[in-house]
């Protein structure tokens, strides 16, 4: 494919049902009402000249370059801000027009530098662009008046290199306001703007440089600025691409298309994709910028094995890793048992690669010890969806949120976590949506830039389950169900017991205000607000999940939102926000122990029986050990081998000294990453990983959306992820073969209800399709559970609030909980492999003023947080977003090592852990924790690789 | 191994008491992997102690 | 016994205060039993304090009064209407405004602008109580056939636009008033506002009923402190009295009114611009369409009016469409609120049916230059008007009659220049005031205006001066046909009218 250019139309597409037809240029074209006529145009294949207009944001009317004549109409309007109108007929070109937009280039270039042949923009800048089309030949003012470009100028502003990953150069500017608008109108930031008027309007990121500022980085203004003035250094550094390649991104559970523009095998910038179902062309600083990780010196390019953990890598050739790693498992199951192994699939992976991981577990080790980690993300997503609505997903598309009028945002941090997805709720919610936030902290959307929460019940964490009880039970006692709906589509038994359980006088939001804080007249609110609707969504995250309850939560919001009819259209629903990239498609892949691809339970015989057919292979019908169960499993001395592909389970899982005990008691670790993660400091066997932009293959979003993963440039390791899977599988015995990942994808919608209609054709001609996709739904699903719920019924579960065990004691009187930040992904692999680090150079503990002083805290000191678990230091940032008794930290540094400190309690159901409550103590430290300086000895140790002396 | 199981009866305490042990014994069943059933096994048979009451039931059915 | 002493910042700006303090002074020393009233201006400016005492006769007046000649006026008599140098006679007597036709200024300087009761004695919210007994529809009908047109200075039709906001489905609408009076050389809109405020209120109240809003703004120019004191003052009594609020004036209906200050630049005037910054953003012009009507104050149907559109509703609905109508001519139906100044020996306010020739009023009524020397010039309509010479002063004051000389009346300021003027300097003025002024959005205006001054200098050095008046001609051209509003699309009205009329200045010996 050559380089990419999408079509821009000047101004967005029109939501109007009604249609137009007027005359452009002598062409007949056809268009909905409301659209603008530079629009019709582009519509007509006839282009107006334009500036100021790109389609990503309403039409500016700035720059008069796209003025047109409108028959029987004086003068000569924008084509951007005039709306086509029946019989309307418009000519783009004459004299008078051609004079007018020529003498208006003669204006932009009479302060524009001449400096075309060396500029980073050259060949891709649009004031050049239209020079050229309006035939500009001369600049009649001369150069020696009053500009922004000449050094001498007193309005000449130096460039800003502050941001690590594009350039701001003021004299470059032609104050089209794209980037303003863009930052406003795409992203929701409104960091920049036009400062001063007239002559003197510059663009500025609120008058400081760009790193101080409120930007975000997320590159929406680079993508909207027509000239150099706002251009990634990557394309400064090495010209324009040459080629595009259509692909996905691998960051958050958004899920966003991208176009990698190359030169040949080299990426020159990642551009979110126009037609990208899930962002349309709009991007984070995550996968707009932060992808050199991929080829970042620490990526390990070799197979390697050890004998002991303790001793050096020694770098050894694919088939000789392969062997060894297989002959180990064979050996451990032999000596202890065919389920002594296991092993763990990737949410960062495709779902062809997790699908063979599963598949190798369920039918090469012959065991279901297979678990992914999203056990300890959205299990309960899973279980608690699937008992109530029936299927283990969320129910709307992304797009629904434009017709949502009340926002219920629980445990989510959009702003940092989904922050494209979060730029969508923005946009609505200027637009005038509620929005009620449960949240211990006070998140960024609870009050931002045009924003403002209708209400912000800061719940004290691990209370979840008593605040959606409460809520519920002002609906149930306040007569705000949704009696028709219930009676129509749900199980009568289960509403009428859950009805008689919520209305309670235990649940409602006045017993309820001492276990979560809130004043109970704000919780009878924020429940009338998200009843009366019409159209009420709930969006979710980790903070719903990772509790004791978390599974109960999950069950809690699908009977609200059932209970208030607010599931099976546009706009409403219960919908989690995916942590990782692939987190939807690893469970849909059958990663868990106790369930098949598409969600199906080991012990039915019909499914099980597919299955041993397809893969010519006995399976075993009982569910196999999930992650944590394999921890206690090993450690007790019964588990004792594993294959871990691209998770990173030392960082990322609970209590690490019990992983790290649990890692350490096993024979045979494999782990199969792009780094030496800290998991690979417990491993024997380490197989090289490859990035997403090596590979092809499919990922799933948090809306179901299955998108096309493209091969950039050849795998840097000489064999993509799955090849491996398939080569360690061959080597166990359990042959597999496939030519492509495509032929994975086939076998997969061979054997799943869901999938049936899935191919890379498909992927191909539609971009990315939603599941279900069948032959009820070839097109694919964005909006389930439309005409009544996947399960039959929708299920009422009786959600019985059991506070977690993790209490606050006199020892720690305070309740550590975690998340994440914008910049920073996850355990921070792939991020703090790239400039992303000057946003969070490392994990801080934030705690409020109050807890501070009484502890003689001040901002930046060494801090020591101690739970039973364990203990960490870190350094302290005083906070008024944290409420009094609750502190808060990030897990995105491995030295920090904030799981340390949290605990095995886990949900109840799934086991995910309980991230969000730990009872901590925190005071001032003098120095490092020992576990600190113990786990950096110990990195080191475990981390050398084969030294040309210590050899063979 | 107790803690988890005891987790697994409060939240299903709320349903009447036959329909309660029904649920833990099922999610015993679907999602717990037999060597940690046939260590409740074990526990029940040391006396179960810490189990609450409702796993005590569910374990019979289990067998 | 009552005195009159001016309070309008025309008169406070040449002493009115001192005077009237000297006068409370004299009343207090001779023990007099009289009070001084701060009434509006009478817009007769050059003879501000005008001075002015209550006789059986009716009032005389006196002036210009100085704290100075305060002791001899009561020495001769002056509370009973008695000569004296400064006396003028009655002053509905004075020639000048004697010879004008007061419709919407009826009471301005005649009554204390915060006394309800005054304003009430004389016709005031009788407009709105012939409102309160009509529909919404027929209220506008009304307006409609009044052929009233806006007064800031575009002139579209007034009852089109409340049909349009009418017309517009919303929860809310809203009403706001264009305060924000910028144009060089005009007072109008302060006028009223600081001399017959409730006149601005009633307008606004009948507005909103006519198109069901329940809101509305006054976007007060921040320069005019003292209108926007009087205007706040009024609007409290207007709420206490029970002209505004829940019940405005027993109509059941809702009113709210609020003045706001504005944000210091010319472009805010404009009516986009305006709502930009009424919403607190930076006030930049929007496109239209949308036009305001259907998505205005934040996206809400508005009606945008200058302050002398709404302040002359009352009396169209008081005496009626056709009584408004009968003055004018052609499409400019009513009066217009001429406003004289610059080197003009008579400055001041001239209400007069559209028609008056522009010679008219600044021989007439102004008396000439202040200078006396011979006049050379004129710009009507603000700093975006034309500059006419002597050969054009027979055009009437009339929209059309103006438009079809290159002209407008815009706003009805007239700034008058005699000879010592130099008209390519005034060019250079008007697009050095359109790069000042300009808010930055569009490219004809925000370059435009900047090369524009510089193009002229190079005319005025004498540099290429063929080819650089062709440039500035082309130029004129782009800002004239491609800029985003009046303010970069005016602009080249003076420059060109200039080098049209006086091509002397431009191509004269200067070097």
């Amino acid at each position: 494919m050559a380089l990419l250019h999408e079509i821009d139309y000047g101004t967005p597409a029109s939501r109007s049902q009604q249609l137009v037809t007027l005359d452009i240029d002598g062409k007949s074209v056809t268009v909905p009402a409301g659209t603008s006529l530079m629009r019709a145009a582009v519509e007509a294949g006839v282009s107006v000249p334009k500036l100021c207009a790109t389609d990503s944001m309403d039409a500016f009317g700035s720059c008069r370059l796209c003025l047109v004549e409108v028959e029987g109409r004086r003068g000569t309007p924008a084509s951007c801000t005039t709306l086509a109108e029946p019989g309307m007929k418009v000519k783009t070109q004459s004299p008078k027009l051609a004079k007018l937009r020529k003498g208006v280039m003669e204006l932009y270039i009479s302060d524009h530098p001449l400096d075309c042949l060396t500029c980073g923009a050259n060949g891709n800048c649009e004031l050049q662009d239209m020079a050229g089309v309006v035939g500009l030949r001369d600049v009649r003012y001369g150069y020696d008046g009053d500009n922004h470009f000449n050094k001498q100028s007193a309005r000449f502003v130096d460039k800003d290199n502050s941001n690590p990953y594009f350039s701001f150069e003021p004299a470059k500017c032609i104050a089209c306001s794209r980037c303003v608008r863009a930052c406003e109108e795409v992203q929701g930031t409104f960091a920049l703007t036009i400062q001063g008027r007239g002559f003197d309007s510059m663009v500025s990121a609120g008058g400081m440089d760009f790193l101080d500022s409120e930007c975000v980085s997320c590159g929406a203004c680079v993508q909207a600025c027509p000239t150099a003035t706002l251009i990634e250094k990557s394309v400064l550094e090495k010209g324009q691409g040459e080629h595009s390649v259509i692909t996905t991104c691998a960051y958050c559970g958004v899920g966003c298309s991208f176009k990698a523009e190359m030169q040949g095998s080299e990426v020159v910038r990642m551009v979110p994709y126009k037609d990208g179902g899930a962002n349309h062309g709009h991007s984070c600083v995550k996968g707009r910028f932060a992808w050199g990780y991929t080829t970042h010196k620490d990526r390990i390019l070799n197979p390697m094995i050890r004998a002991k953990i303790t001793d050096p890598w020694k770098e050894v050739s694919w088939d000789e890793a392969i062997q060894h790693a297989a002959s180990e498992f064979k050996r451990i199951q032999a000596k202890y048992g065919k389920d002594s192994v296991g092993g763990i699939t990737s949410s960062r992976c495709t779902n062809e690669e997790t699908y063979l991981v599963q598949k190798l577990i369920r039918a090469g080790f012959g065991n279901n010890n297979t678990d992914t980690c999203a056990r300890v993300c959205h299990s309960p997503t899973g279980y608690g969806l699937k008992t109530t609505l029936g299927t283990s997903a969320g129910t709307q598309t992304f797009d629904s949120v434009y017709d949502t009028d009340v926002m219920l945002v629980i445990g989510a941090n959009p702003t940092d976590a989904h922050p494209v997805f979060a730029s969508s709720m923005k946009s609505r919610l200027i637009a005038g949506a509620k929005l009620i936030v449960i949240d211990p902290r006070e998140i960024d959307l609870v009050k931002t830039a045009h924003i403002k929460a209708d209400f912000h019940l800061q719940l004290r964490p691990g209370t979840n389950v008593a605040m959606i009880n409460s809520l519920a039970h002002v609906i149930v006692t306040e007569g705000l169900l949704a009696d028709e709906y219930i009676a129509e589509r749900c199980d009568d038994a289960a509403f009428n017991k859950w009805r008689d359980f919520i209305a309670l006088p235990k649940n409602s939001p006045e017993a309820m205000e001492s276990a979560t804080g809130v004043p109970a007249e704000l919780v009878r609110g924020a429940a009338r607000l998200y009843a009366k609707g019409p159209n009420s969504a709930i969006y979710y995250g980790l903070g719903v999940t990772e509790h004791s309850q978390g599974s109960t939560m999950v069950m809690g919001m699908a009977n609200l939102a059932m209970a208030c009819g607010q599931i099976g259209r546009m706009g409403v629903g219960v919908n989690p926000l995916r942590g990782q990239n692939n987190v939807q498609g690893a469970c849909d892949m059958g990663s868990f122990p106790h369930e098949y691809p598409g969600y199906r339970h080991v012990s039915d015989d019909a499914t099980r029986e597919l299955f041993e057919h397809a893969w010519g292979v006995k399976l075993e019908k009982e569910p196999g050990l999930r992650i944590p169960n394999m921890f206690d499993a090993a450690v007790e001395g019964t588990f004792k081998g594993i294959y871990v592909q691209g998770e990173d389970i030392s960082q990322s899982d609970p209590n690490t000294q019990h992983v790290q005990k649990a890692l350490g008691s096993m024979e045979c670790v494999v782990v199969q990453d792009l780094f030496l993660n800290e998991t690979a400091m417990w491993a024997h066997v380490f197989l090289p990983g490859c990035s997403f932009l090596e590979k092809d293959g499919t990922f799933t979003n948090a809306e179901r959306r299955i998108s096309p993963v493209r091969k950039a440039m050849a795998p840097k390791n000489g064999m993509a992820d799955w090849e491996i899977t398939m080569a360690l599988s061959n080597a166990l015995g359990y042959p597999m073969h496939y030519n492509h990942p495509s032929e994975i994808m086939d076998e997969i919608a061979r054997l799943t209800p869901t999938f049936k209609g899935v191919s890379y054709k498909k992927l191909d001609e539609m971009g990315s399709v939603q599941w279900p996709c069948n032959d009820a739904a070839p097109e694919g699903t964005p909006i389930m559970h439309i005409n009544g719920f996947v399960r039959g019924k929708g299920n009422f579960v009786i959600t019985e609030f059991v506070p977690t065990d993790e209490r606050v004691t006199g020892k720690f009187p305070l309740i550590l909980t975690t998340g994440r930040i914008l910049s920073q992904y996850n355990v921070g692999a792939q991020t703090r492999r790239t400039e992303n680090n000057v946003w969070h150079a490392e994990d801080k503990l934030d705690l409020h003023p109050h807890d501070a002083e009484h502890r003689g805290i001040r901002d930046g000191d060494l801090v020591s947080i101690q739970s039973r678990a364990g203990e960490i230091t870190l350094n302290a940032r005083i906070s008024e977003r944290m409420q009094p008794g609750v502190v808060y930290t990030t897990f995105h540094h491995a030295m920090s090592g904030a799981n340390v400190v949290t605990t095995e309690f886990s949900d109840w159901a799934t086991n995910c852990p309980e991230y969000k409550v730990t009872a901590v103590e925190v005071r001032l430290a003098k120095k490092e924790s020992d576990w600190q300086q113990h786990y950096r000895e110990q990195r080191v140790l475990t981390t050398r690789i084969g030294s040309p002396v210590a050899g063979d | 191994m107790v803690h988890m199981a005891n987790q697994i009866a409060l939240n299903f305490s709320a349903y009447p008491r036959e329909e309660a042990i029904g649920h833990v014994a099922k999610h015993l069943k679907d999602f717990w992997e037999p060597r940690m059933r046939k260590q409740l096994h074990a526990y029940v048979a040391q006396g179960g102690a810490e189990l609450h009451e409702l796993v005590k039931e569910a374990e019979k059915r289990l067998k | 016994m009552k005195l009159f002493v001016p309070c309008d910042m025309a008169a406070l700006s040449v002493g009115a205060d001192a005077v009237a303090r000297a006068i409370s002074e004299q009343i207090a020393t001779r023990r007099l039993d009289a009070t001084v009233v701060r009434n509006g201006s009478r817009g007769l400016f050059w003879l501000e304090p005008l001075v002015e005492v209550e006789t059986a006769k009716g009032r005389v007046a006196y002036g210009p009064v100085t704290v100075e000649s305060v002791a001899s006026l009561f020495d001769a008599g002056f509370l009973d209407g008695k000569a004296h140098p400064l006396c003028l006679g009655l002053t509905e007597e004075i020639p000048y405004l004697k010879n004008q036709e007061r419709l919407t200024f009826a009471r301005c300087g005649i009554i204390d602008p915060l006394s309800l009761a005054d304003y009430i004695s004389r016709d005031g919210y009788k407009g709105l109580q012939n409102a309160l007994k009509l529909k919404p529809e027929q209220i506008i009908e009304e307006v409609t056939n009044s052929g009233l047109r806006g007064r800031g200075g575009a002139g579209f039709p007034t009852g089109i636009k409340w049909k349009t906001v009418l017309g517009a489905p919303a929860d809310q609408k809203y009403i706001v008033c264009n305060a924000d009076e910028g144009d060089s050389g005009t007072f109008a809109d302060r006028m009223i506002m600081e001399g017959d405020p409730f006149v601005l209120i009633e307008g606004m109240t009948i507005a909103g009923f006519a198109v069901g809003a329940t809101s509305g703004y006054i976007y007060c120019r921040s320069e005019y402190p003292h209108a926007f004191k009087t205007l706040q003052r009024a609007i409290a009594i207007g709420y206490e009295k029970g002209y505004l609020g829940a019940n405005a004036a027993g109509s059941g209906k809702h009113f709210d009114l609020e003045v706001r200050l504005g944000a210091g630049a010319y472009i805010c005037g404009e009516e986009t611009s305006l709502l930009e910054s009424l919403e607190g953003k930076r006030g930049q012009i929007r496109p239209k369409p949308p036009l305001p009507a259907i998505e205005g104050l934040f996206g809400k149907p508005t009606v945008v009016n200058n302050v002398i559109s709404l302040a002359t509703v009352p009396i169209i609905i008081d005496k009626g469409a056709a009584y408004y109508k009968d003055f004018g001519m052609g499409r400019s139906r009513g009066t217009l609120t001429i406003q004289l100044a610059g080197n003009i020996k008579q400055g001041g306010l001239v209400e007069k049916a559209f028609g008056l020739t522009l010679r008219q009023a600044i021989y007439d009524f102004g008396g000439g230059t202040a200078t006396g020397k011979k006049f050379r010039a004129v710009q009507v309509g603000g700093p975006l008007g034309a500059y006419f010479p002597d050969s054009l002063l027979d055009t009437p004051l009339d929209y059309e009659a103006f438009a079809a000389k290159k002209g407008l009346v815009g706003h009805g300021g007239v700034v008058v220049f005699d000879e010592t003027v130099d008209l390519a300097k005034q060019a250079r003025f008007a697009m050095e005031f359109c790069a000042i002024e300009s808010c930055g959005k569009c490219t004809p205006c925000r370059i435009g205006s900047t090369r524009g001054v510089e193009v002229i200098d190079r005319i005025i050095a004498n540099q290429d001066r063929k080819k650089n008046l062709e440039v500035l001609n082309d130029l004129c051209e782009v800002m004239l046909d491609g800029s985003l509003c009046a303010l970069g699309g005016l602009t080249p009205y003076p420059v060109l009218s200039a080098v049209e009329h006086f091509k002397e200045d431009f191509h004269g010996t200067a070097a």
